[in-house]
């Protein structure tokens, strides 16, 4: 036990170092001769290479039987300047360990180098991460570039490389997108200024010319809690989901067409039996010298005659195959000219009409016409549904919002609502409830359209309580058709 | 039942035309005819005048022919009377129809527009008049 007193002369200081300070520096210390052996060695170099005073320095480090080729202590022995290496060599269990030498003299009283001093610092470990780090960084199946302040890549892993091509000195922008400017919407820009993380979806042209959409995380890289000095970029690649998402966009399309042409023989089949119980009537009314049965065949034929005329004209417009004009549009605006259009009609019935706003102003990228086609359709069906409820206070609410990054329109009724079957058959067939009045079209055509949007249209209702109609338009596939309709235009 | 004598063929559709239709025929060949415009009135009837054949339309608003079909096959009394479905959709609906387990299958089906003649003599097969 020494006590404080002791330690506090500087002298005293000097020999404790001198006694403890050899062996408790964090790293292996050997002092070799002129003929590189081994004088003394400190605890770690021991513990690292094993005990191996009187022995040379290159059988104790690195196996071998004579002096290694670039012999840096050599060299210090001759000019007395302190050298650094890299070394490889077998450590005390005969593995091969990675190890940075640094080699100084120590010089005797003539000023003559004695001895070497060699300190070892043990980089397996580290080499190891390295390793590591580096099979990552290049075989992640992600892009990763690192940036400078001037949006230079320093760095590019394998797959940019493979899509994007050797990209090292070249802009970001110019590398991922063949851009002549920074990015609008550039995370790495934010991440630079703030240091903080960002995560955005960006489309960019491979090497072959081919769109590539990926999702973008930036990180800041930096020693200092300053300054950003470069941001790594890592970038998963989204071309195949989005491909697969276009797919489905078809499919769906191609889907409502099928189930439209079903509906329209279904319909056609129910008109031709029409056409057919007139003829029928007038036929046998003929034979049989009826002219009242010949006046009814007669009405028959005209009527069926007339609800043909009016499905053609309505399957005309139907098929109307436009691709939806996307543009920026207010969707309280939209909402409330529809509103204005139909207050009057629907005062008439006795039906209220309410618009809920949604608070702020709330643009969508959309088919103002097309929309606007969809909805008058619901309101106007929603005051014939409103109509039909018995007791007073018939009401028909409309409401614009946004949820889930989707636009939703929803029209709600308070009328008779429709059971299970009726809401199973609305958008599938030439359906309708009005008998004569109706084509069985308007909400063909409002589904239509809804998915010429990429969105989708449903329907909740209970007997007795109403009915409400939900448009709901994704922006993402929004943006993805908006695109698709660019690209259509510039070709 | 005015005459009874004529055998009652109660006639489902929610189309008035093709009400018309079916009932100016068959009584032009001898049947008495009731109508009924949707399932639910359909029910009603065939409970009432216990008709000695229905034809039944599928797609009606309301209630449909499906519901009205299970509803008479659930029925004592209703179960054995023959129905004839005449139907816009197509033959899928046969399938279905027929596959169903928990219920026997229509007596005959007939899709629209429909060849009356060979209705008629399905008819008539169906009542053993031929």
């Amino acid at each position: 036990m020494k006590t404080a007193g002791k330690t506090n002369s500087p002298e005293a200081l000097q020999s404790l170092l001198k006694g403890q300070l050899f062996d408790i520096v964090p790293f292996g210390v050997a002092v070799i001769d002129r003929n590189m052996n081994i004088v003394t060695a400190n605890h770690n170099f021991e513990e690292y290479f094993g005990k191996r005073e009187k022995q040379h320095c290159y059988e104790v480090c690195k196996g071998l039987q004579e002096q290694c080729p670039q012999c840096n202590a050599k060299y210090t022995f001759e000019d007395g300047k302190p050298r650094v290496s890299d070394e490889r060599g077998v450590d005390f269990h005969g593995r091969t360990c990675h190890y940075v030498v640094h080699v100084a003299p120590l010089f005797n009283d003539n000023g003559d180098v004695e001895y070497v001093v060699e300190m070892t610092t043990d980089m397996t470990e580290t080499r190891i991460r390295q390793r590591e780090y580096n099979l990552l960084f290049e075989r992640v199946p992600c892009f990763v570039t690192i940036i400078n302040r001037d949006f230079e890549i320093v760095r590019a892993n394998e797959k940019f490389r493979n899509t994007f091509g050797d990209a090292r000195g070249k802009h970001c922008y110019v590398a991922y997108k063949n851009r002549e400017t920074t990015c609008p919407d550039c995370p790495a820009a934010l991440t630079f200024k703030d240091g903080e993380e960002r995560v955005a979806t960006q489309t960019g042209v491979s090497q072959d010319g081919k769109e590539t959409h990926y999702v973008v995380t930036t990180a800041p890289l930096g020693r200092s809690p300053g300054e950003v000095a470069h941001v790594i970029e890592i970038s998963a690649d989204i071309s195949q989901v989005k491909e697969l998402e276009k797919e489905m966009l078809d499919a769906e399309r191609l889907a409502a067409v099928g189930q439209t042409v079903a509906g329209l023989a279904h319909t056609i089949k129910n008109l031709l039996m029409g056409l057919e119980g007139g003829m029928y009537m007038m036929d046998s009314g003929l034979q049989q010298v009826d002219p009242e049965r010949i006046a009814e065949g007669w009405d028959v034929l005209q009527r069926n005659f007339d609800k043909t005329v009016a499905l053609v004209k309505d399957f005309l417009s139907f098929s109307k195959g436009r691709l939806p004009v996307l543009k920026e549009t207010d969707t309280n605006a939209l909402v409330t000219s529809i509103v204005e259009l139909y207050r009057d009609a629907a005062k008439k019935q006795d039906v209220e009409l309410i618009h809920k706003k949604n608070k702020q102003k709330l643009t969508a990228l959309l088919d103002p016409d097309g929309i606007e086609a969809c909805l008058t359709n619901l309101v106007s069906n929603a005051i014939d549904a409103a109509m039909t409820r018995e007791e007073g206070g018939a009401r028909v609410t409309i409401r614009n919002y946004e949820s889930e990054n989707a636009v939703i329109f929803e029209v709600t009724d308070n009328g008779c609502g429709m059971d299970w079957e009726v809401k199973q058959k609305v958008f599938t067939t030439f359906f309708t409830t009005k008998a004569s009045k109706g084509t069985g079209l308007g909400l063909l055509t409002t589904r239509k359209i809804v998915q010429e949007h990429g969105g989708s249209i449903e329907v909740d209702s209970e007997v007795g309580a109403g009915s409400t109609f939900r448009i709901r338009l994704p922006r993402e596939r929004l943006e993805l058709i908006a695109e698709e309709a660019n690209k259509a235009n510039s070709n | 039942m005015a005459n009874p004598e004529k055998k009652t063929i109660l006639i489902v559709d929610d189309e008035p035309d093709v009400l018309k239709y079916l009932t100016t025929y068959l009584e032009d060949n001898g049947f008495a005819t009731i109508s009924a415009v949707d399932g639910r009135d359909g029910f009603q009837k065939a409970k009432e005048s216990l008709p000695d054949l229905i034809t039944l339309d599928i797609t009606m608003p309301e209630e449909s022919g499906v519901r009205m079909f299970r509803n008479l096959q659930d029925d004592e009394k209703l179960r054995n009377i023959p129905v004839v479905i005449i139907t816009g959709i197509s033959s899928e609906f046969e399938h279905f129809i027929k596959t169903r387990k928990q219920v026997d299958p229509p007596t005959a089906y007939f899709e629209k527009p429909i060849d009356r003649s060979e209705l008629l003599g399905k008819i008539k097969e169906i009542l053993k008049m031929i």
